[in-house]
């Protein structure tokens, strides 16, 4: 704990000071007279002062919520000697707005008598915070002393970003081994009816076509596809972002990958995730709840850092980026060596899709409306409309989702695309 | 907070009305009211010891204009009210923008009570020993004894400021 003389004893030294050589100068007793309450406040300095004996206990409401959602932080303050004043500040992240109350506090405790107070938190940007440091200022009788210390008691709060129902995914080309949602051309145990063959020793009864059997006055077995699962990669550009907290470009694209990863997971496919940026990270795909938790832990933490360095996917493991996965780029396609990366993955073979997070309504929604900007994002506009049609010449299935319209919206005409592709191949 | 500290420039304005009607002082007593007012207004502490200073220098020119046979208890109430002026606006500004506990303003007014009182008794001890010494002293040397009282009471101040100091970043 740090003690210190306040500013405040300067100020009535000054004043007792000022007083004391205006009694001399004017020979006027009661100038004495007048510096005395603060000499006698003064006077109180002489006293060696007991440090403080306080506790500080403190607890949230949750530890974990969606973008946008409250939490109510309540701090219990315990003296064990009289305490003239003190002050507290509540932990307030940054980006947060305190709803209901005061994140700072101020307050009288006798000896041995202990208070609560509370305040409602904010979030609206997704990350994980500590709400665990209080500042906290003790006050002397006259406010001559402080004293000074910081309970840290390390409380993180995850805030998770807002996921969406969606509806209409991108279909993956290849299916896995497991058990899924998706009907594999390959026949076998399912519920799709596929072919039919002649009866074989071994085959079940309910398996019997009888209709056919009938017809052609031979038993008949109906076979049928396969249900099976898909490896999901979602491949997440953290190399640039553009937009006011907490709309950014990133900010949008993490929820639109907390989403599909949501939707997938829900599938019952597995699902990995590529966070490629300044510092790459990336999580193996797997399937469930765990794995929810593991693709969230990334994304809270997604953020851009600066890089001058070309990251080359073939550092990633095959085992994360999987040949016959589907990938899903989201991105605002705002760096190069993003495009570069994708072009790189498609030439290479894999099954691919880029979901283009548009940055020029973001931009547009952060900044001011005028003639010069509107104008500026006309023509950002049709330099992208540029960009995307490279990428489409290349084969590459590109959605471009533009906030704040639905993503549902920008994924429904995937599903068309890669329907008639399919049909096509 | 800022209320009280309101009051206390006003009480100050008053008393230095009461003590003359001069127009010059009354001046100093409007400078002082204004600058007292930016300060509440405003949370600087540092005007608001400006305006002291000025409130200060208008009632020592209040009693060197009116020459008026000594009076404690006005002056103590002067000297009250400008504490009572820095130490409200000091808590307003502790207490800006906070979750206020009812026991911070009672605790204050309770504290104030007792300085008063305990000013109160000072003044009058000092003022007894002061007349039973007048008569002891020399008159000749009782400007220096004045001067050297003040420039030793402000030593002993600026030595208990420095070991409050050391003591306080101790603990």
């Amino acid at each position: 704990m740090t003690g210190r003389v306040t500013p405040f004893v300067l100020s009535l030294m000054a004043i007792a000071a000022w007083a004391v050589s205006l009694g001399v100068l004017s020979a006027r007793p009661e100038l004495f007279a007048v510096a005395l309450p603060t000499l006698l406040a003064l006077a109180t300095l002489a006293r060696r002062a007991p440090r403080p004996d306080h506790s500080i206990a403190r607890e949230i409401s949750s530890n974990r919520l969606f973008e946008g959602g409250a939490v109510t932080v309540t701090v219990t303050v315990a003296a064990r000697s009289p305490i003239a004043l003190i002050e507290l500040l509540g932990p307030l992240p940054p980006g947060s707005a305190v709803l209901a109350g005061r994140h700072r506090a101020v307050m009288t405790l006798g000896a041995g008598r202990t208070t609560r107070w509370s305040y409602e938190v904010r979030l609206p940007r997704r990350g994980v915070h500590d709400l665990g440091t209080i500042a906290v200022r003790v006050r002397d009788r006259f406010g001559l002393r402080t004293w000074e210390n910081r309970h840290v008691d390390p409380m993180p709060l995850r805030v998770y970003p807002r996921v969406v129902a969606l509806r209409s995914l991108p279909r993956p080309v290849h299916a896995q081994a497991s058990v899924g949602d998706y009907v594999s051309p390959a026949l076998g145990e399912g519920i799709e009816p596929g072919d039919i063959r002649q009866f074989a020793p071994g085959d079940r009864i309910k398996q019997v076509n009888w209709r056919a059997s009938l017809r052609l006055g031979q038993l008949y077995v109906t076979q049928r596809h396969r249900e099976r699962n898909a490896d999901i990669v979602l491949m997440l550009d953290t190399l640039a972002e553009v937009g006011a907290p907490p709309e950014t470009t990133l900010d949008l694209g993490v929820r639109a990958a907390a989403s599909l990863a949501t939707a997938y997971l829900g599938r019952k496919d597995r699902v990995g995730l590529i966070s490629y940026g300044g510092v790459m990270n990336w999580v193996r795909p797997g399937s469930g709840r765990v794995q929810y938790e593991r693709l969230v832990d990334v994304l809270l933490k997604a953020e851009v850092v600066f890089t001058y360095v070309a990251k080359d996917l073939l550092r990633v493991p095959p085992r994360v980026l999987w040949p016959q996965a589907l990938v899903i780029a989201i991105t605002p396609l705002l760096d190069p060596r993003f495009t570069k990366a994708v072009l790189d993955l498609a030439a290479r073979g894999f099954d691919l899709v880029v979901l283009v997070v548009s940055p020029v309504e973001v931009t547009r929604a952060a900044l001011a409306s005028s003639p010069a900007g509107d104008l500026a994002c006309r023509l950002w506009t049709l330099e992208r409309r540029t960009t995307l049609g490279e990428l489409r010449r290349h084969g590459l299935p590109v959605l471009e989702w533009r906030p704040p319209e639905p993503l549902e919206a920008a994924l429904v005409s995937a599903r068309r695309r890669r329907v008639r592709l399919a049909s096509a191949g | 907070m800022r209320l009280l500290a309101a009051g206390s420039a006003v009480a100050l304005f008053v008393l230095l009305r009461l003590t003359t009607p001069a127009p010059a002082v009354a001046v100093g007593g409007l400078v002082g009211l204004l600058l007292a007012a930016v300060a509440i207004a405003a949370h600087w502490r540092w005007l608001a010891t400006a305006a002291g200073c000025v409130f200060l220098t208008g009632y020592a020119a209040a009693l060197w204009v009116e020459s008026a046979p000594v009076n404690i208890v006005p002056a103590l109430g002067f000297g009250l009210a400008l504490f009572f002026l820095l130490e409200s606006l000091d808590l307003a500004c502790c207490v800006r923008g906070a979750a206020i506990d009812g026991g911070v303003v009672q605790s204050a007014l309770r504290r104030w009570i007792v300085l008063g009182a305990g000013a109160f008794v000072a003044a009058m001890l000092a003022m007894a020993l002061a007349t039973l010494f007048a008569t002891a002293l020399p008159a000749g040397a009782s400007p220096l004894l004045a001067a050297a009282g003040a420039l030793g009471s402000v030593w002993v101040l600026a030595v208990m400021i420095r070991r409050a100091h050391t003591g306080a970043e101790r603990t």
